[in-house]
């Protein structure tokens, strides 16, 4: 059963992209974190995950390996009546493109539902021949 | 027993085999440096296939049921980050294999039924 292994941990993957990029959308205006400065970008890095050392039957799962941020910097904007302004009236705003965001929560979908597709098939297999011989 | 056995009982198992390898690529569409594979079988189940379609006489009977496909690494152009994953072309290649090992199973009921029906005598 190591298929459906490797299956739902590309769905788990998946769904913590889905929620880095809603991460990202929701803080594209964010000017203070608790760390200090504007929001920074995430990302998800992916790295293959042998299931049950099969990986010689070219059985790979999929794991996120971490969470890094965006070295681009931030955008500064000129708004001297932002809280977050410094001395000059320039504030520090996250640089996040959300169109961006968008194609990338898109990709994080489709890639989702084939895995939805592949587990549903892997599935159906099983069943068929679990049914060999009853009539 | 029944030659057709043995040929239906590998054409279940290495549907199988690839099964999990091309959902291991579906897996990793999205990983970096991940290259598609794929399991190769064809050869010999095409030889057996040959055997039975020339001549039934032709079609020995020691054949284990074992079936060793072995994986290979697809080595078509990748994206800038190294994975060369397609996703349309792998969802397609596993419903052709969930199909082909669907027909497999019908047949080996089909079979199954034959036999207890003659057991049975009716």
């Amino acid at each position: 059963m190591d298929i459906f292994n490797v299956s739902a941990s590309a769905l788990e993957a998946q769904r913590v992209r889905m929620n880095t990029i809603a991460s990202n959308m929701a803080n594209a205006q964010s000017t203070k974190t608790e760390d200090g400065g504007p929001y920074v970008k995430k990302d998800v890095i992916f790295r293959t995950m042998p299931v049950n050392n099969k990986a010689a039957e070219g059985l790979q799962g999929v794991k996120v390996s971490g969470v890094v941020e965006d070295s681009k910097p931030p955008i500064v904007v000129y708004d001297p009546g932002h809280p977050d302004a410094d001395e000059d009236g320039y504030v520090s705003m996250p640089n996040i493109n959300v169109i961006e965001e968008m194609v990338n929560m898109m990709m994080a979908l489709r890639s989702y539902e084939a895995n939805v597709k592949a587990f549903n098939i892997s599935k159906g297999m099983y069943q068929k021949a679990l049914e060999l011989g009853r009539f | 027993m029944d030659k057709g056995f043995s040929i239906l009982h590998k054409i279940v198992k290495s549907s199988n085999a690839r099964q999990k390898v091309i959902a291991s690529n579906i897996a990793n569409a999205d990983t970096p440096g991940y290259k598609a594979r794929d399991v190769k079988f064809d050869n010999l189940l095409k030889k057996e296939m040959k055997l039975l379609a020339t001549d039934p006489k032709h079609f020995n009977s020691n054949n284990s049921g074992n079936i060793s496909g072995h994986v290979i690494t697809e080595n078509s152009l990748s994206w800038a980050d190294g994975n060369n994953v397609e996703l349309n072309t792998e969802v397609a290649k596993m419903t052709e294999n969930a199909l082909r090992h669907d027909a497999a199973i019908r047949i080996l009921n089909g079979k199954i039924k034959m036999y207890r029906n003659a057991i049975r005598g009716r």
